[in-house]
């Protein structure tokens, strides 16, 4: 066993392993299940616990990382200042200034020279694909939480993790699935109705609408980057009116899913690859637990 | 509805995948309408328009400075020693130490410049050679298990720059994708699955609590069934904390071991969604109660010890198995 056999701590322990005294690869395969219920730190290691190389801590990546307009600006720094050293440098030592490739002096000058453009010309490209800070705009509205109590588990469940996964990793404040002209979830931030309570999904009047169809005619993903822009905002009502950017997946031919978060183009291109792919299982695992059509209908808190 | 036939719908990003026939498995497909098209589209949308290019197809400008810093320092060693007929003055050797110094600069330049935010990776790197591509599951595990384990898998390896794999909660195995196993191609999963589980028990990833992302896999080989060529590496445990008998425990339910061949290869992004698609499985396993009934049972039990357990776990298992 592994070393745990201090006296004290584990008399219990020594009552179950004195049963074998087999080897430990023995007690694995016998004890497979057994092993994760042991896992609590007090209780001694039936398994071997990760030896392994752990990932050190990278400097440069961190540092780069965390300041970003620092390392963005560096070269320009870097480059400017030895442009002015080779020209101070050939200055001092009573040179005369022209650049004259027939001293070894000035060849060596024009290649530093050349080395320094270089670098600024690099921060410059660099300082152009930095992307713009955003600030996040709080949505106005309120906390929602509605899903068709008539649903199976599984696919509560579902629904449920695609939820937590996106309000977790991207900027998603709220989220609405419309499947076959009943909305069968509403979660997170909703605009508010007149009495106060979250205002409901009008899944028919969405189906019916030029946003709906227009992303049911090209069955593929929709990104609105910047709502206001966008004239066709008056069919979502339901989110809050404040939504910077949303999402629209198709599932399949009979649903949606809209997806408003709360940063004009917060939705990276990762993400919205990310959101394809959910919004296909997502389409698979309804249709899968809706053949008979019915348990869409009846809307209920949660 | 909802069925599925396999095939020419499950592509695997940059190779085309004919997947081992495996009679044991229900067939799935993923319905690919609607996928957002070339990489080159959606790299658009972020990034500024100012971009200098030669042009040329294939060449990879970020990489210009450093060898711009190659060939101007390699001339300014050659002049040093060919170019001077004369001894060198204070003032050339200044200018040269300066020069060299900023090509060392150029040259390292598009190693920051990767880690930059908005920073596209070009580089295309080989398959790994020599290892094979596998696709086998756990033959115990329900249907809809098999299915979520599929689309796991398809995903991570569509969605990421992950070369291989592998999937394992409760002991239940799922792998794909390129592995180094010992094994021909036509052999039967059995001994393939038990191959790969004595390598994760010698590993001891049974107890893993945190994530390991090594973003450059050390030099010697780290894991014997990594493929050749493994730059990057990612293991998320599968936790979920379980209340038994007034104890919250953090438990390891299992992890999704991910290889890639390109250093660095998953951002915080990458990490944050391949954690959400890791939590898909934690999810699906309370969904499957049969499993967490026996835990439930037995649980407070085991933490007590006691020679009763030995006998009472044992049978359940054997059952349920």
């Amino acid at each position: 066993m592994r070393g745990s056999m201090e006296a004290g701590t584990l008399l219990r322990g020594a009552i179950y392993w004195s049963f074998s005294s087999h080897s430990q690869r023995h007690l694995l395969q016998r004890a497979r299940l057994r092993r994760d219920v042991l896992a609590s730190s007090s209780n001694p290691q039936l398994q071997k616990s990760y030896q392994g190389p752990k990932p050190k801590r990278d400097l440069v990546p961190d540092w780069v990382s965390n300041n970003d307009s620092t390392a963005r600006s560096l070269p320009i720094y870097v480059g400017g200042a030895s442009l002015v050293a080779v020209l101070v440098n050939r200055a001092v030592s009573g040179i005369a200034p022209v650049a004259d490739a027939s001293s070894s002096q000035s060849r060596a000058d024009l290649l530093a020279l050349g080395l320094a453009v270089t670098s600024i010309l690099t921060g410059l490209v660099w300082l152009t694909i930095k992307p713009k800070s955003i600030s996040v705009v709080n949505p106005l509205g309120v906390e929602c939480r509605m899903i068709s109590s008539h649903l199976p588990d599984p696919l509560i469940a579902e629904l449920l993790w695609a939820w937590e996964s996106l309000s977790s990793v991207t900027c998603c404040r709220c989220l609405v699935v419309v499947y076959d002209g009943t909305c069968i979830l509403q979660i997170g931030v909703a605009a508010e109705s007149p009495d106060g309570e979250a205002l409901a999904v009008d899944a028919a009047r969405l189906t019916e609408g030029s946003v709906y169809q227009g992303v049911m005619k090209s069955g593929s993903q929709s990104y609105l980057a910047n709502l206001s822009l966008y004239p066709g905002r008056s069919e979502l009502p339901f989110l809050p009116s404040n939504t910077q950017a949303v999402i629209l997946q198709p599932l399949g031919d009979k649903g949606i899913v809209i997806i408003g978060g709360d940063m004009i183009r917060g939705f990276t291109t990762a993400d919205q690859a990310w959101i394809t792919y959910l919004g296909e299982k997502l389409d698979t695992t309804i249709a899968k637990h809706t053949i008979s059509g019915t348990p869409l209908k009846i809307q209920d808190r949660v | 509805m909802g069925s599925l036939s396999i095939g020419p719908l499950i592509q695997l990003g940059y190779s085309s995948c004919r997947l081992p026939s495996n009679r044991t498995r229900k067939p799935i497909a993923i319905r690919a309408d609607g996928s957002p098209t070339s990489k080159d589209q959606q790299d658009q949308l972020n990034v500024s328009v100012l971009r200098f290019t030669f042009g040329i197809p294939g060449l990879d400008e970020t990489y210009l400075p450093r060898w711009i810093g190659y060939g101007f320092g390699s001339l300014l060693l050659l002049n040093h020693f060919a170019g001077s007929d004369s001894s060198t003055t204070s003032a050339q050797l200044r200018t040269e130490g300066l020069g060299l110094s900023l090509a060392a600069f150029s040259v390292a330049l598009p190693y920051f410049g990767r880690f930059l935010k908005g920073a596209t990776r070009v580089d295309q790197v080989a398959l790994p050679e020599g290892t094979q591509q596998i696709f086998v599951m756990s033959p115990t595990i329900s249907d809809s298990e098999k299915e979520e384990f599929a689309w796991g898998s398809y995903v991570l390896l569509r969605n990421t720059n992950t070369v291989a794999v592998l999937i394992s909660i409760q002991g239940e195995l799922c792998v794909r994708g390129y592995w180094n196993v010992p094994y021909d191609n036509g052999t039967a999963k059995a001994p393939i699955l038990d191959w790969f589980q004595r390598q994760i028990e010698n590993i001891g990833l049974g107890d893993l609590k945190d994530v390991l992302y090594f973003p450059q896999v050390p030099g010697s080989e780290l894991w014997e069934m990594l493929p050749n060529g493994t730059r990057s590496l990612l293991v998320v445990p599968v936790l979920q904390s379980r209340d038994g008998s007034g104890i919250e425990m953090i438990k390891n339910r299992g992890f999704v071991i991910l290889a890639s061949n390109m250093e660095y290869a998953y951002t915080e992004k990458d990490r944050a969604w391949i954690r959400a698609i890791a939590n898909k499985f934690r999810v699906q396993l309370t969904v499957c109660p049969r499993l967490e009934r026996f835990f439930g049972q037995f649980g407070p039990h085991l933490l007590m010890g006691g020679p009763a357990l030995a006998s009472a776990a044992d049978s359940p298992i054997s059952t349920l198995l």
